[in-house]
C-alpha cells in the first residue's frame, strides 16, 4: 500500500526516444491535477531536481547495456512499484530489430571504428534485468491510460492493462474492417488500449502494445497471406515490435 | 385493419418533427460502411441500408454506460444510480435486429430486471423496416425464421416504391404519426401492392440451413464432442469480433473509474466477448474455458441450445454480422451445417451396422 501522503514519484529513461516521457509531461500539462496527487522527486527530461527517495519507478527504455543492471538493480531496491513505460521498456520497442544481427556488426554500422568504445548490445525489457510490478504499453504510451494507471497505483493497485485484442476496441469503434482494403493489420494478435488510435485513422496495428496471451499468430499470418502480404513482409511487419516476444525470451543478459 | 401509407418525399419532414420531441437514431453512412447514429439531418437517414457493423442494440445497452456515481468526500457515502434517457426513436431497425431486441427484453427482465436497459427500452419507440432482399451475401435471417415481424416494433415501414406502408405496434408507434398530415388511409392498390411484395419477397432470399432451425438444440446435443471445435480453433483468432458486433449478445464486464484525488468515481458497464482468452477466468486465476475449442462451441452452444432451451428463442437471429466481420471465415450457417452432414453420415454408419 502506498503511504497516504503525496507519493513520490520518479522518472528514469534507458535506450529510448523519449517519447514516452514527453507524453508524460505533455499529460502533466492536459492534465495539471496530476501533480496534486503525486510529487515528483526525479525526472531528468523535465526538472533538474533530483531525489533518490521515491515509491513509484517510471522506467522508460530499453536494457541494452550491461551497465544499465546496476542503475536498474538501485532503481529496483528503491522503488515498492517499478512500471515499464511504453514499448522500448515493455518489450524492448523498435530498438530491439538490431537483435536479430549479430552485435559486433551493428555497432559497426553505428559507430564504425570507434564500434570498440560502446558496450550497445541486444535492446532487453527491462524485466529481463529487474522483477517489473507492471507495464504500460504502447509507442509513445496513451495518456489516458497512464493516468489510469497512477490512478490505480494511489488506490495501491496494480495497473489492469487490457488483455484482449485491438479488434475489440476497433469494432467498438465502429470502424471498417482494415483487411476490407487488403491493409495489413495486428489488430488480432495485439493488446487493446490505445482506443484503436492507428485504425481509427486508417493505418494498419504495427504492434507497438505488444502480444496478447495466447495470440494465434499462425492463424493471422494465413490471414495477412491472404490478403496479398509476402512472407517477407509478414516477416517484417510481426518483428517491427516484437522481435524479443518473437524470439526465447532472453533473461539472461547477451551483451555480445 | 387499415393500412396507412406515408409518401416518401415527405419522411424529410417527419423526422424534422420528430426531432422537435425526439432524439432520432437511425442508419447512417461512414466511410463505406453503415452505422447507428443520431440522425442530425433527415438527409442522413438511409433506410435502404445493407447492414451495419454494430447492431441497433447499442442504443438499448451502450458500449459504456454509466450505471452509478459515487462520492466519498467528507466521510458521507454518497451512491446514485446514473439514468440518462431522453426519448428516443429508434428508425430502421431490420427484422433480423428486432427479433434480437425482442430476446433482450426477454433476457434482460428476468429475475433481477435490469433496470439501466429497461429504463432506455422504455424512452425508445422502435420503428422497424421491412427487408425486402438480403442485407448481405451472409445474412440467413430465412432460416432463421427471423425474415419477418408480427410484434415488439411501436411502427414498421415497408416500401411501396413512392411510399412507404405504416402498422403500427404500440401507442408509442401511434403517437409518432399522430399530428402528421402526410399520413394517408391506404388505398385498395396500397392493399393490393403490400400483398405482392410481401408475397415476392420471400423468394428473394435463400434458405442456408440445410436443416430446419428446430432441430438446431438437439443437433447441437449430439455435437458436444465433434471434432469439428478442435478443427476451428487452429484458425480462430479469438479476437472477439464475433461477440461485439452480434445483436444477441449481452455479456459485460463492470469497471470503476476514480477519480484522481480517489474521493469520488463512477461505475460503468463495458461490453464483453466469450470468445477471449481470459472470459472465463475466475478469482484464484483458473479459467474454466482454457481452450479456444471450448469458447468457440459455447458460444454456438449458447446460441443455438441454450437460450432455446431457456427463453423459447434461437439466440442466433442470422443477421450475418458475424461471419462477415470473421478474417477467417468461421460461420455460423457452415459449422451448423457441418455439424448436420457429421450426424447424419453417422447415423447412416449406425444403420448399415445394424442391418
Amino acid at each position: 500500500m502506498i503511504s497516504t501522503k503525496k507519493p513520490k514519484v520518479a522518472f528514469f529513461d534507458f535506450a529510448g526516444c523519449e517519447g514516452c516521457q514527453l507524453t508524460v509531461i505533455d499529460t502533466l500539462q492536459s492534465h495539471p491535477e496530476l501533480l496534486e496527487a503525486v510529487e515528483i522527486v526525479q525526472f531528468r527530461e523535465a526538472m533538474s531536481e533530483r531525489d533518490e527517495d521515491f515509491e513509484i519507478a517510471f522506467v522508460e527504455g530499453s536494457y541494452s547495456r550491461p551497465s544499465d543492471k546496476q542503475r536498474l538493480n538501485q532503481i529496483r531496491e528503491q522503488a515498492k512499484f517499478v512500471i515499464a513505460l511504453g514499448a522500448c521498456a515493455h518489450i524492448g520497442g523498435v530498438n530491439a530489430l538490431r537483435n536479430a544481427k549479430p552485435m559486433q556488426e551493428v555497432r559497426r554500422t553505428v559507430y564504425d571504428h570507434r564500434a570498440d568504445h560502446y558496450e550497445a548490445g541486444k535492446a532487453l525489457p527491462i524485466a529481463a534485468a529487474i522483477p517489473v510490478d507492471a507495464f504500460i504499453p504502447g509507442c509513445p504510451i496513451d495518456r489516458h491510460e497512464f493516468i489510469r494507471a497512477v490512478k490505480t497505483l494511489l488506490q495501491g493497485f496494480l495497473p489492469e492493462i487490457p488483455d484482449y485484442p485491438l479488434c475489440v476496441e476497433c469494432k467498438l469503434r465502429e470502424n471498417d474492417c482494415l483487411y476490407n482494403r487488403n491493409e495489413p493489420c495486428l489488430g488480432p494478435i495485439i493488446r487493446a488500449g490505445c482506443s484503436a488510435l492507428c485504425t481509427t485513422f486508417g493505418v494498419g496495428c504495427e504492434g507497438c502494445r505488444g502480444l496478447i496471451p495466447n495470440p494465434n499468430i499462425e492463424s493471422l499470418k494465413e490471414v495477412m497471406a491472404e490478403h496479398g502480404l509476402s512472407q517477407s513482409m509478414i516477416e517484417a511487419k510481426l518483428s517491427l515490435f516484437m522481435t524479443n516476444e518473437l524470439k526465447d525470451f532472453e533473461v539472461v543478459y547477451h551483451g555480445s | 385493419m387499415t393500412l396507412l401509407t406515408l409518401p416518401k418525399n415527405s419522411i424529410s419532414s417527419w423526422i424534422t418533427l420528430l426531432q422537435s420531441k425526439y432524439t432520432v437514431v437511425g442508419p447512417k453512412k461512414q466511410k463505406q460502411e453503415y452505422i447507428f447514429d443520431t440522425i442530425h439531418s433527415a438527409s442522413e437517414l438511409e433506410l435502404d441500408y445493407p447492414t451495419t457493423i454494430l447492431p441497433p442494440k447499442k442504443m438499448l445497452l451502450p458500449t459504456k454506460e454509466e450505471l452509478i456515481r459515487f462520492n466519498f468526500e467528507n466521510h458521507q457515502r454518497n451512491i446514485k444510480p446514473v439514468f440518462n434517457n431522453p426519448p428516443t426513436v429508434l428508425f430502421g431497425v431490420h427484422t433480423c435486429d428486432l427479433h434480437a431486441i425482442a430476446l433482450l427484453d426477454h433476457v434482460l427482465n428476468q429475475e433481477y430486471p435490469d433496470q439501466h436497459y429497461l429504463a432506455r427500452r422504455k424512452a425508445t419507440t422502435i420503428v422497424s423496416i421491412e427487408c425486402l432482399r438480403p442485407c448481405s451475401e451472409f445474412a440467413f435471417c430465412k432460416s432463421m425464421e427471423t425474415l419477418s415481424v408480427h410484434e415488439n416494433f411501436d411502427l414498421h415501414l415497408t416500401d411501396l416504391g413512392d411510399r412507404y406502408s405504416l402498422d403500427i405496434g404500440s401507442e408509442k408507434g401511434a403517437g409518432l404519426i399522430k399530428s402528421f398530415a402526410s399520413v394517408r388511409e391506404g388505398s385498395g392498390e396500397d392493399h393490393q401492392q403490400l400483398r405482392k411484395i410481401m408475397s415476392e419477397k420471400w423468394s428473394n432470399f435463400p434458405y442456408r440451413l440445410d436443416f430446419d432451425v428446430l432441430e438446431l438444440p438437439s443437433l447441437l446435443s449430439l455435437s458436444y464432442n465433434s471434432p469439428l471445435w478442435e478443427e476451428l480453433e487452429k484458425r480462430c483468432l479469438a479476437c472477439g469480433s464475433c461477440n461485439i458486433v452480434c445483436p444477441s449478445c449481452y455479456c459485460f464486464n463492470v469497471i470503476d473509474e476514480m477519480d484522481l484525488r480517489l474521493h469520488s468515481g463512477s461505475r460503468f458497464r463495458v461490453w464483453d466477448s466469450c470468445q477471449l482468452d481470459r472470459f472465463a477466468t475466475v478469482a484464484g486465476g483458473h479459467n474454466f474455458r482454457p481452450t479456444q475449442a471450448s469458447r468457440l462451441r459455447h458460444r454456438f452452444f449458447h446460441k443455438g441450445k441454450y437460450q432455446a432451451e431457456s427463453s423459447g428463442m434461437v439466440g442466433c437471429v442470422g443477421c450475418g454480422r458475424c461471419a462477415q466481420t470473421c478474417l477467417v471465415h468461421i460461420s455460423p450457417v457452415d459449422i451448423f451445417n457441418e455439424l448436420y452432414q457429421q450426424q447424419t453420415a453417422r447415423c447412416l454408419t449406425e444403420q448399415e451396422a445394424a442391418t
